[in-house]
């Protein structure tokens, strides 16, 4: 099989990253937002075990990248309880709608 | 008798000093215990003058018998004087008896020191020589007189309830008052006191001091009835214009204490040694001034004394003293001037025909007989000081008066007022006198006028009384049926002032012979000043017309047929208590000059004539008026008698034409000279013009200083005081503005640019995301763009 | 006694009394009245005892006594300043006048209607304040007494006074204390001058010597100090204050203004102003002597303007203080009398003061007594009063005539000694000094005339007039001050021997300290 070589890693990565930016951007559904975040953070994932052939132990991206998926959970959890309490205030949970702290 | 002075000094002090007392119970006793309708006011007040009356007789008599009334066993007529100086036991001091014929007996000597400066001194002194002691006896006697009339004068007063008749309040009531007998009696006690101090006084300083308090005794008798605005008016004007003369009287006093250094009439005793009086200093015993050089523009002070004589020093000019001629000219006018004031001479005459609204006893004792008076006892006491100019200033003010005020007299009404305007003329007429050169003559004038003027407005006040208080002669007439006592006594005034007498026969009244003696004086003066006709003329003229207002006046008031019927109804004759006075003022108004000028009385005012006048006075200084001696006078005498006598009578006729005969009706004269009338009426318009001249500006100069005060100085201050408010203002914007100003942009700033930042904060969620994906690639970009390439 | 401590306890009687009264329950307002009044007649005994008592005062001695130096203690030696006090014929009339006043107004005092316990305290303050200054020979401590005692007045004015009262405070304070710091200044520039000296005898015998200061320095100082006082005196033009100061000051207070505060200024032109610039003095002489001429006549004419019976009175005060300032300066040497007419103008005005304190005290008292009852001093509504309240009409009458200068009273003597004193300095100011005679009779009389005399009263409250009767209180004061004036007309040595020796003494030493060159030729020529 033949290796895949680093740029098309990073071209993956890249595009996962600028979908969950855009995502983040036009969604007003806080989920949706979530979800945004998630594919940034999968983006960056990526980024971290394609370059991580280069270290001498070869394994530092993927450790990384473990840690960011349990952050990555974490922060899930603390988003949906955000969501539920911006639910809870609005009866909704368009972000749109809460912009107190708007200047 | 050395001891003579003292003694003498003693008895009149106390006949001086009783009235004071007698006041002063009077005043306390007033406010407190007696009631109104005490007379004990009265009764003091009478025993008070009256035992001053018998103290004044008793230092006469004293006087009389120590010279063994010599002055009456010579009847060398004028030398009289002179020999009674003669016998030596009269002397007063040492220096007298070496210059016997030079110097008038006088005693003199000092009661007390009122302040010392230096040399310097004030003191109260006595001076008295045989014109002291008639004026002693002249002013109370007539005081006692006045008094027992006016018991009876102000008898309702006696009342608790006064109504005054001629006071309105401002419903148009009559005033009702308490009454004020004792009132009445207390301010006529405190005159009698000032009087006699006038007259005993030993300087002129003191003169002065009296002088004002006989001027406030005036002004409170003429304020009398306090409620009447008119009394308050006139007693104001009277003090006033009295002021005005005072301030010439001031400025001559000014004068001799700055170069004489004394106030003293004759030498007194200063320490251990005897100094000058001003008498002595200026003139010599011979009764001439001493010039320091032939221009006679310096008159040496005599200050050394040099065997009993007063002498200017010789030698260094530090020693002697001088004054300028013309300054001691001054000296005399200003002091002239405070008796033109008090004897309201022209053209200070018009204070006293308002001095009317007193009563009427105050009228002829203050008004007539003693107060006015004194203007001519000063210009007589000071005589010697007074240098021709001015005497001659004197003549003529005498001159001027004397006719402007008989000519007013004329068409007088009211009865008080024909007679103050008579007194201003016969004060003129003394003047006059003194200012010719006939001293004695002037003064005697002064004692008989006394007598016959106080009867007469003690007569007028009589009629007064029995018409109840109308004073209009126009509303009398045929008086002489209901009050005869009082309609002869008073004629006997009328004789006496108007100067009638029978030709050749000794009987005439007292006003004959001293207005006699003094026209007499005036034309031996006109022969030898020929220029100064006028000074003969005029007096001559006004006795007939003085003749003829006094019979006027009679004639008038008690013959004809009654004007008004009302008035006559209610006349009725006084009671006792007034007539007799009246009786025992007509017999001496009548009598006391008997003899003329070889008479008693006249023999007695000439022992004090100053020196050297007996022999006449050269003509000197700018002046040039020879004052003519005794003989010249005595030349002249029976001429001037006759042709006085003639004028008199022919005004007497006139009167008598006009008002008791009528042959030509007055009114008929009266409207064919409505111009001159009414000139008259109107006084001259003399009080319109010091109205015009001089009252309205005072009131305007005093309304430009309180305007001065209140727009310019405190103007100045309010407008120092505002600058300081507008600068402490300026200084607050300064503040507020300009330092605050500085902090409060910074932090403005500070604020407007946090604000401008607020629009970023849109609390926007995706914005903030887009923000930040959008800066990081900007920042890649600029990264990118600016890195260096490897 | 010691000397020191009887002057000290005079001085301070009045303050500690002051203190005493502390204590008292503020209802108890009788109490405070009649215990005000013990205290001011103490140290009017006090002043008495100073005056006639037994080895205090010999009015033949022309220095300080009891000691010429002055009794003294060190007070802030660091500055060489001294607690000296010490009398002489100069000062002991004014302050046995100051106890006479005190005693009196202290009497008038009972129409005070608030703050009882403050006023009387203030009140003697004041009182040591004036002694104070009086008996200060300290220059320094002159100018303490002299800011003690402004204080007070301008509480007893600003706070017991009529409607303008604060106007009129802080007029009278400004003014007051404009002078102060003049003389301040003055104080400082001899202070240094002569090398650190306060005594005022120590610091005339340097300025007599010729040579301490020099005749800038004395023309200067002698501005600035009269200035100072002439505000005091009041003259014209310092005078403004004056005339809304009395006008709304309560009726003791003006008595006291007017009868001992105005001499300040007379006592300090005596007392410092003369002796500390001789040369300053007599090259001022003319101008003082107009300026007291003129005030005379400004004064009467201003006087004859009014309608408010006190501000007449105040402006008669302007006009009796010009004989003041005229008397002292009639500096002149006479051919034959020598310097005996200065002195002359000198006691004249002294004894003016007195008189004035007298006078003035009993005029302002009696506007005092008819105000209390009817509430306006406008003259043209008064009228009538001699026939509704006799006795007060007839002492009022006895007060304003010895105002009037009538002989026999108190206010002739001084007038007329001074005016015949002037011509020798200047006949024409003499002239027009005269002049004052006629316009001094003229407002009295006319006041006179629309208060006391006339059919009828015409103002308002005409029942308080019957319902207030003269009292036996006010009654006794006017008596007192009616008396003192006769006293003091009719035999005036009394006052004169007590202050003639320093006088001259003062004429004297100022006379060889600054002896005009014409004038040196004739004494020498004389001696």
């Amino acid at each position: 099989m033949e290796a895949v070589s680093l740029n098309s890693l990073l071209w993956v990565g890249a595009v996962l990253f600028v979908c969950g930016v855009i995502c983040m951007t036009t969604k007003r559904n806080a989920i949706g937002v979530l979800i945004g975040v998630e594919l940034v953070l999968n983006g960056a994932n990526l980024n971290f075990v394609a370059f991580s052939r280069y270290s001498p132990l070869a394994l530092d991206g993927q450790v990384a990248a473990i840690f960011v998926i349990v952050l990555a959970a974490a922060e899930a959890a603390v988003a949906l309880a955000i969501a539920m309490n911006f639910y809870n205030c609005h009866l909704s949970i368009d972000v749109d709608r809460g912009d107190e702290l708007h200047g | 008798m050395d001891s003579l002075g003292p003694e003498l000094a003693t008895y009149l002090s106390i006949a001086w000093l009783l009235p004071l007392v007698g006041f002063v119970i009077e005043v306390m006793n007033g406010f407190g215990q007696w009631n109104r309708l005490s007379r004990k006011a009265a009764l003091l007040a009478i025993a008070c003058i009256g035992t001053g009356f018998l103290f004044s007789s008793y230092a006469f008599c004293r006087w009389g018998t120590e010279t063994n009334w010599a002055v009456f066993a010579e009847h060398e007529s004028h030398d009289g004087h002179a020999s009674v100086l003669d016998n030596p036991k009269e002397v007063g001091h040492d220096h007298h008896a070496e210059n016997k014929s030079a110097v008038p007996l006088a005693y003199s000597g000092k009661f007390y020191t009122l302040a010392k400066f230096g040399n310097l001194e004030l003191s109260l002194d006595y001076y008295i020589d045989s014109l002291t002691l008639l004026m002693f006896c002249m002013v109370t006697f007539i005081a006692t007189c006045i008094h027992v009339f006016a018991v009876g004068y102000m008898s309702d007063e006696l009342t608790i309830e006064y109504v005054d008749h001629h006071a309105h309040d401002s419903h148009g009531h009559h005033v009702h008052r308490l009454g004020r007998f004792y009132r009445f009696f207390s301010f006529l006690s405190l005159f009698c006191f000032a009087m006699l101090g006038l007259v005993i006084a030993g300087n002129i300083f003191q003169v002065f001091v009296f002088w004002e308090l006989v001027g406030i005794c005036s002004f409170l008798l003429i304020g009398f009835y306090t409620e009447r605005k008119s009394a308050n008016v006139a007693a104001n004007k009277a003090f006033i214009v009295n002021r005005v003369g005072d301030f010439g009287f001031i400025i001559g006093l000014m004068i001799l204490w700055t170069y004489c250094g004394t106030f003293n009439f004759t030498e007194y005793k200063s320490g251990e040694t005897m100094k000058p009086g001003l008498f002595e200093m200026v003139r010599t015993a011979e009764g001439e001034l001493t010039y320091t050089d032939d221009t006679h523009e310096t008159v040496a002070l005599h200050t050394s004394n040099e065997h009993g004589h007063w002498v200017a020093p010789q030698g260094e000019s530090t020693k002697r003293r001088t004054i300028p001629y013309m300054l001691l000219v001054v000296a005399g006018l200003g002091v002239f001037g405070g008796c033109i004031g008090k004897s309201a001479q022209f053209p200070l005459q018009t204070w006293l025909p308002d001095a009317m609204e007193g009563p009427t006893p105050v009228s002829a004792l203050v008004h007539s007989a003693t107060m006015v008076a004194a203007g001519v006892y000063l210009a007589a006491r000071f005589f010697p000081v007074f240098t021709s100019e001015v005497l001659l200033a004197i003549a003529y003010t005498g001159c001027i008066t004397l006719f402007v005020a008989a000519t007013i007299a004329v068409v007088a009404t009211d009865i008080k007022k024909v007679l103050a305007y008579s007194t201003i003329s016969q004060l003129g007429y003394m003047m006059l006198a003194i200012g010719l050169g006939g001293w004695a003559a002037g003064l005697f004038h002064l004692i008989t006028h006394a007598f016959f003027k106080s009867l007469m407005f003690l007569a007028s006040g009589a009629v007064i009384y029995g018409c109840h208080h109308e004073q209009e002669m126009p509303k009398m007439g045929g008086l002489f049926k209901k009050m005869p006592i009082t309609a002869l006594t008073m004629l006997v005034g009328v004789i006496a002032i108007a100067g009638l007498a029978i030709p050749g026969t000794p009987i005439a009244f007292s006003g004959y012979h001293s207005k006699d003696a003094i026209v007499a004086t005036a034309l031996a003066y006109t022969q030898h000043n020929p220029v100064h006709f006028l000074l003969f003329m005029t007096p001559l003229v006004t006795a007939g017309i003085t003749a003829f207002y006094m019979f006027r006046l009679w004639f008038y008031t008690f013959t004809g047929t009654p004007r008004d019927e009302h008035v006559y109804e209610h006349a009725h004759e006084v009671p006792k208590v007034m007539f007799v006075p009246l009786l025992v003022l007509s017999v001496l108004a009548a009598g006391c000059a008997i003899g003329g000028e070889h008479g008693q009385l006249f023999k007695m005012i000439s022992l004090s004539e100053p020196v050297g006048l007996a022999e006449g006075v050269p003509a000197s200084g700018v002046a040039q008026v020879t004052l003519p001696s005794h003989d010249d006078i005595h030349a002249v005498h029976s001429t001037a008698g006759v042709v006085a006598l003639l004028a008199a009578s022919l005004g007497t006729l006139t009167a008598f034409l006009l008002y008791c005969k009528p042959v030509v009706k007055p009114e008929n004269i009266k409207n064919q000279f409505p111009g001159l009338h009414n000139f008259l009426v109107e006084k001259w318009y003399f009080d319109d013009l010091y109205e015009a001249l001089f009252i309205r500006p005072s009131h305007a100069v005093a309304r430009w200083a309180t305007g001065f005060d209140r727009l310019i100085l405190d103007g100045i201050l309010h407008g120092a005081a505002k600058s300081t408010v507008i600068v402490s203002a300026i200084d607050r914007k300064f503040d507020e503005g300009f330092v605050d100003g500085i902090v409060n942009l910074v932090g403005n700033t500070t604020r407007r640019f946090g604000y401008s930042l607020r629009v970023f904060q849109t609390g926007q969620i995706r914005q903030y995301v887009m923000f930040i994906a959008v800066s990081v690639v900007a920042l890649f970009a600029v990264l990118f763009a600016l890195l260096p390439k490897a | 006694m010691d000397p020191l401590c009887f002057l000290s306890a005079l001085i301070f009687l009045p303050a500690l009394g002051a203190l005493i009264l502390v204590a008292f329950p503020s209802k108890a307002v009788d109490a405070m009245r009649m215990f005000t009044v013990a205290i001011t007649v103490l140290v009017f005994a006090m002043t008495l005892n100073l005056w006639l008592g037994a080895g205090s005062f010999d009015s033949s001695i022309a220095t300080i006594q009891p000691v010429a130096e002055g009794v003294s203690k060190p007070w802030i030696p660091d500055w060489n300043i001294h607690y000296r006090l010490g009398y002489d014929g100069i000062s002991l009339p004014l302050v046995v006048l100051t106890g006479f006043v005190c005693v009196l107004a202290a009497l008038a005092s009972w129409s005070i209607n608030k703050l009882h316990k403050g006023y009387f305290m203030l009140f003697l303050l004041l009182e040591t304040g004036m002694l104070g200054t009086f008996l200060a020979l300290d220059f320094f401590l002159f100018y303490v007494f002299w800011e003690v005692m402004l204080l007070p007045m301008y509480f007893l004015i600003g706070i017991w006074g009529g409607p303008r009262r604060e106007y009129a405070a802080i007029k009278f304070f400004l003014y007051t204390l404009a002078g102060s710091v003049l003389m301040l200044i003055a104080m400082l520039m001899f202070y240094f001058g002569s090398g650190r000296e306060f005594s005022l005898i120590k610091l005339a015998e340097l300025a007599q010597d010729g040579h301490t200061f020099d005749y800038t320095t004395q023309v200067i100082a002698f501005v600035l100090l009269f200035i100072g006082f002439a505000i005091k005196v009041p003259s014209f033009p310092f005078h403004t204050w004056l005339p809304d100061a009395h006008v709304e000051a309560p009726t003791p207070i003006s008595m006291i203004l007017a009868g001992v505060l105005l001499k300040m200024g007379g006592y300090g032109i005596l007392r410092i102003a003369f002796p500390l610039c001789p040369l300053g003095a007599q090259a001022a002489a003319y101008t003082l002597v107009g300026i007291g001429v003129f005030s005379i006549i400004y004064g009467a004419f201003a006087a004859l303007a009014q309608t408010d019976f006190k501000r007449l009175v105040a402006y008669s005060s302007v006009s009796h203080m010009g004989y003041v300032v005229l008397g002292m300066a009639v500096w002149k040497i006479n051919e034959h009398n020598g310097t005996d007419f200065w002195l002359q103008g000198m006691s004249g005005a002294m004894f003016q003061m007195i008189a004035h304190g007298v006078s003035s005290a009993g005029m302002f008292f009696m506007v005092g007594v008819i105000y209390d009852r009817v509430h306006h001093r406008n003259l043209n509504e008064f009228g009538g009063l001699a026939n509704r309240m006799p006795l007060y009409s007839g002492l009022a009458a006895g007060i304003f005539f010895a105002g009037l200068g009538l002989p026999g009273l108190c206010g002739f003597i001084g007038e007329v000694a001074v005016v015949i004193s002037t011509w020798n300095f200047s006949p024409l100011l003499a002239i027009i000094a005269a002049s004052g005679v006629i316009l001094t009779a003229a407002y009295i009389l006319w006041t006179l005339q629309r208060v006391y005399l006339g059919a009828e009263y015409k103002g308002p409250h005409s029942e308080e007039i019957d319902h207030m009767p003269f009292n036996a209180r006010e009654a006794f004061v006017a008596f007192t001050l009616l008396i003192t004036a006769i006293v003091l007309g009719v035999y005036p040595a009394i006052v004169f021997d007590a202050m003639n020796p320093t006088l001259q003494g003062l004429v004297d030493s100022l006379q060889k300290a600054a002896p005009a060159d014409a004038a040196t030729a004739v004494t020498q020529a004389l001696q």
